[in-house]
This record gives C-alpha cells, structure tokens and sequence, in this order.
C-alpha cells in the first residue's frame, strides 16, 4: 500500500514536478527552495537551481532558510552579486521562478506587499523582494499561496500577471512574449491559465476537497478545466526524500514549533534552569 | 584616509564616531550575515532621524525601528511575524505615522547602490515594474522614485531609479586587515555596492587577519582598506543571524526573537533583556551562554570546509636570478652601472 502524506508534502512534490531536468531554477523563500531541492535529487539532476542572493548551481544537503542560504550546501559553482542575478534574468536565461503570494487576482497578478492601504496599512506583508522583476522575466512562474486570498482586486499591485487578461501581457511591449505565470498551487488544488484569456482555471483538487470548498474561496465565477482530475498523489520515494531531506517540512509549521518548543523546554530544564 | 593608518577600535567608538544623527545609514549585509553587534551600539547610543536603507530588512530593521531610531525606511522585504495574528515593529510604525517607507524591487534597490558606487546619478532597471505599484505608489521620494527616460539609441522606453550614496554603511564580514581590506565570501547579494556606494564605512569582522592572508586571497576582499573608516573585530558578531564559515543561523534565538516581536511589549521586553541590558557583544555572548547553555552556541559553530587555494604564484619576484644577473640582460646591477657610466649616461 502506497504511504500517507502530509499536506506540506504534497505542495512540496506538487511544486517540484513542475521542474524539468536541465532547466535554470531561481527558487524563491519557504517551500520553493524545498521543492527545488527534491528535483535536483530526485528527477532534474541537471537543473541549475540559484538563488538571487548570487549563490548559483547549488545542490542543497539541509533545506535553505532563505534564499541567502549557503549553509545549506556544500560549496556552489558561482558566486556573483545581486545585480548580475537579475540581469541575467532580464537577458532571458532563467526557465521558471518560484513565488509565494498573500493575493492574487483571476489573472495571475498577485500582492505581497501590504493588506488594506499601503500608506496606512492593516498589515503590512514583507514587500517585494525580487518578486516584480522574476515575475516579468523569468520564462515561466509557479505562484504557491498558503494562507493567502482570491481578490477581485489587489490591494496592491506587486507583481505582474497576465494584467488584464488575453493578450494585454504580450502587447503591452514591457515583457518577453509567452512568460506569465503558468501555475497557481494552493493548500486546495491546482490552477493554471487559460491558453487565450489567460484567466486562472481550476485543474486539479487535492483529495478530500471538493470543487465547492474550492469555489467558496473565489470572488468570481471560477472556469473548472474540462480534464479537472485529482492531484497526482506523491510516490512513496518523494515522501521518503522529503522526511529525511526536510523533516521539519514535512510535519508543518505549527508542529514542527510545537515540538521544537517543547524540544527546548526540556534542554533547559535537563540543565538545571 | 590612508591605508596605513590603523583603524582597529571597538563598536562603541566606532558607531560613536561615523554614525551621527540624521544620517542615511545602509546595513551592509543582505539577508546573511547581518551586523548585528554594530546594530545594537547604534540602538544604545540612541541615534534618532535616521534614514535607514535595508534590503531585506528583517532583524536588523525591526530593532532600529523598536528603538525609535528611524524616520524613514528603504526597503524591498521587512518582516511580519506571526502571520495574521502576529504584527511587526515596522507595521506598529506606520500604523502610527512615526516612519515613512519607500518601496522598491530587490534589483532596483541594489540597482540605487551601484549607480552610487561608480559615481553615476542614475540607472536603468527593468521596465515591467512600471505596471505596478511600485511605481504608481510612492513615499517620500516622491517623483524622485522613479523617473522615465527615452533610451538615446533604441528610442525604447527606460525605467531608471536615482543613485544612493548612504552618508554611512555599517557591515559584518568574515575577516578583514587592520588596514580595513574586507573579505566577505557566499551570498554576495549587494554588500559590496552597499558599502562602496556609501560616504563612510564601518567593517565589523569575525577575525582580524593578518594582511598577508588577504594578499594572498584578493579576490575575496570586497571593500578595499583605503574606503574603510573602522575595522572591529566581534566575533558572533552577526548573531542570531549566520556567517558562512564561522556559525549557523540560531534558529532558537531567532525563533524567540520573533515571538517577541509580534507585539510592542514584546519586542521592548526582548531588547531590554539582549539590546540595553547588555552592554557590547561579549556581555551578550555571557548573557546568551548563561541563559541557554554554552553548548547551543557550540551546536552552531562551522565546521570547516576550505576553499581550494587558487594560485597566486609567478616564475619570479625579482628581476636578478640566483646569482644576482639581470634576468633580460643578463649583466649584475654593478655591471649595468659601469656600463652606464662608459656610455655617458649617468648625469648629476
């Protein structure tokens, strides 16, 4: 019998799949650089996975806290600085960029700068990043939202989508023709875009979720892909890489803090505080 | 200032002498490696006003803006804590109109810094930021955010952003001389354009080498001696946060630290205890140690994996051979001095 997984591996794994061998791989903070990992190890040994902080061609051995992180690996192949990571995106070397979102619209544009206004925020999200600039150039884009929302309009606009939808992206002349995101994954399933309107369409539900639980998220009438399937389920290898590369992944947040608290407690009390 | 002179001395002096109110104060460091100790003089000696320039502003900016010590902030990423429960320093700040921020992209920020560091007054960025916010949306930089220009050759359209020059960087690397030949290795992110776009510079290290180990290694020196006003040696002095090479992020401590910062209270308490109530790093470091344990620090600290030396070596470094001949000419100095008197060459 195949094993159980956890939501935090299937997102993973579902992110993962999306890398193919060979392909330049900026990866962004959280579960990107994760998923990142497991492709090179697992099915894109070829990949050139590089973060915007000038670390290139790594091959992480503990999962990377942040997208600075050369303490995950052992040495990498280039190091260069900040400009030249983002030029060299503009110049078109880089396949696809992963991102975490807060909000996002039907057409793939997203917020991850603030809720309410920006001025006098309700909450102020981190910003940016390299976000707007991966997002315009990098030749495809995986957009990851846990804990974010459908809006049917953003609060702030971040990041650039398919902007107002059809071919607005293409004719507005600011971008390489076809980049755009190509997929949304979220704690639910997996969207991805109309060919022509570029509108985000539902294309798989994670198991135990129905279309309703999904539609109930989603401010507008939401396209359903005619082939809507279930989330390809994860292979017992991808678990299995997952629990030993990122442990503290694959049992969540919430009980890896839980437990790493606990963790903690009882050093200190083993030393006597 | 010359490369000669000595620039050892400690963060107090330091801090007390290049960062003055009101000042553009850019953290070096992105994302790695952050200044920390450097940070916490600058939040004791209470400096006010400043205009604080930070990448990917997390710890860093959260403690400068706890402290009151900045009006105005530019930035790319800062932090929110705890989710939707949770808050930020940075958030209380401007929920309260005490600071200003201006937005940008991580490459347009770093794309300030290097127009700044060749001296240049502006650079080009990359345009499809103009559909978004970013541009649409500014503080206090106003139309000076951003401004459109005409390439003078395609004719195309040109997003530019408007060079920085901080009055001042503080920043942490590995090791440096103490003529302040700093080298920082790893993620290089925008330390060096942060550090050489700025007026003055603060280097803070974990070790002060001696300078023929940063002769024998240029290519890792990222601001030379001759830009740097003060060098001091604190080792751990980027903790909770990491130094390739020397020690991992502290995620305990990190961990704490963001648990604190959630709410106003909590982060003032957090700094009362590691910011005021510890007078330089090594009273932090004490302090750390009695409270979790001298063996959590030591669960952090590197192991050693060294870079392969690269060769810096030539065929010589002299122009005489083994027995003291011009190598092209092949006659001794005293040979070549006879000849030139014959010759009528030599005047005076």
């Amino acid at each position: 019998m195949a094993k159980k997984y956890t939501l935090d591996e299937l997102l993973i794994i579902t992110a993962a799949r999306e890398i193919r061998d060979g392909e330049n791989v900026i990866l962004g903070v959280g579960l990107p650089t994760t998923a990142g990992a497991m492709a090179k190890a697992l099915h894109a040994p070829h990949a050139t996975l590089m973060m915007e902080s000038g670390i290139l061609d790594i091959e992480p051995l503990v999962p990377p806290n942040h997208i600075a992180d050369a303490h995950s690996c052992r040495g990498f192949s280039y190091a260069t600085d900040l400009f030249s990571m983002f030029t060299m995106t503009y110049r078109g070397y880089v396949d696809v960029c992963f991102l975490g979102v807060a909000q996002v619209d039907r057409f793939g544009n997203i917020n991850t700068t603030v809720i309410g206004d920006y001025y006098k925020p309700k909450m102020r999200l981190p910003g940016s990043g390299g976000a707007p600039d991966f997002l315009s150039y990098a030749k495809k884009t995986i957009l990851t939202m846990r804990g974010g929302e459908f809006v049917n309009k953003l609060d702030y606009f971040t990041s650039p989508g398919y902007l107002d939808g059809g071919d607005s992206r293409d004719a507005s002349g600011l971008f390489p023709k076809g980049s755009g995101p190509v997929m949304l994954l979220t704690t639910k399933g997996v969207f991805r875009f109309d060919e022509k309107t570029k509108e985000l369409l539902l294309a798989k539900v994670h198991p135990g979720v129905s279309v309703d639980d999904i539609r109930k998220d989603i401010p507008w009438d939401l396209k359903i892909a005619p082939d809507l399937a279930e989330t390809d389920r994860p292979t017992d290898v991808e678990i299995d890489f997952i629990r030993r590369f990122a442990p503290t992944e694959a049992v969540g947040r919430k009980l890896m803090y839980e437990l790493a608290i606990a963790h903690s407690f009882n050093k200190a009390l083993a030393r006597g505080k | 200032m010359s490369v000669t002179e000595n620039k050892v001395m400690t963060a107090k002096e330091a801090i007390g002498r290049f960062v003055k109110d009101g000042d553009h104060l850019v953290i070096g460091n992105y994302t790695v490696g952050t200044c920390a100790a450097l940070v916490f003089e600058v939040i004791r000696q209470q400096r006010k006003g400043l205009t604080l320039y930070s990448q990917s502003g997390v710890f860093d900016v959260e403690v400068l803006v706890g402290g009151g010590c900045v009006d105005r902030l530019v930035s790319t990423y800062v932090y929110r804590a705890g989710g939707k429960e949770g808050g930020s320093a940075v958030e209380r700040a401007m929920k309260a109109g005490t600071i200003e921020m201006e937005d940008y992209t991580n490459f347009q920020y770093n794309a300030r810094l290097v127009a700044g560091m060749h001296g240049f007054s502006f650079m080009q960025v990359l345009e499809g930021a103009m559909v978004t916010d970013l541009f649409n949306k500014r503080s206090f930089l106003g139309d000076d955010k951003y401004r459109v220009i005409s390439c003078p050759y395609t004719g195309k359209q040109i997003l530019t952003v408007p060079a920085a020059n901080p009055d001042v960087c503080i920043v942490h690397v590995q090791r440096a001389d103490r003529f302040g030949n700093a080298q920082y290795w790893g993620a290089l992110g925008s330390v060096a354009a942060a550090a050489l776009a700025s007026k003055r510079i603060v280097v803070s290290c974990e070790e002060i080498v001696a300078h023929d180990i940063i002769q024998s290694s240029p290519h890792l020196t990222v601001i030379p001696g001759y830009r740097v006003d003060a060098v001091v040696e604190i080792p751990f002095g980027a903790h909770p946060t990491e130094v390739l090479g020397y020690y991992n992020l502290d995620r305990l401590m990190y961990t704490l630290f963001f648990m604190s910062d959630m709410n106003g209270n909590g982060l003032k308490a957090w700094m009362d205890e590691w910011v005021y109530g510890c007078v330089d790093r090594h009273a932090y470091l004490d302090h750390y140690m009695a409270k979790h344990g001298a063996e959590s620090l030591d669960a952090i600290r590197a192991k050693a994996y060294y870079s392969a030396p690269a060769n810096y070596g030539a065929a010589y470094t002299s122009c005489w051979d083994n027995e003291d001949r011009e190598r092209s000419m092949g006659v001794t100095l005293a040979e070549m001095e006879r000849i030139l008197e014959e010759r009528g060459l030599l005047n005076g």
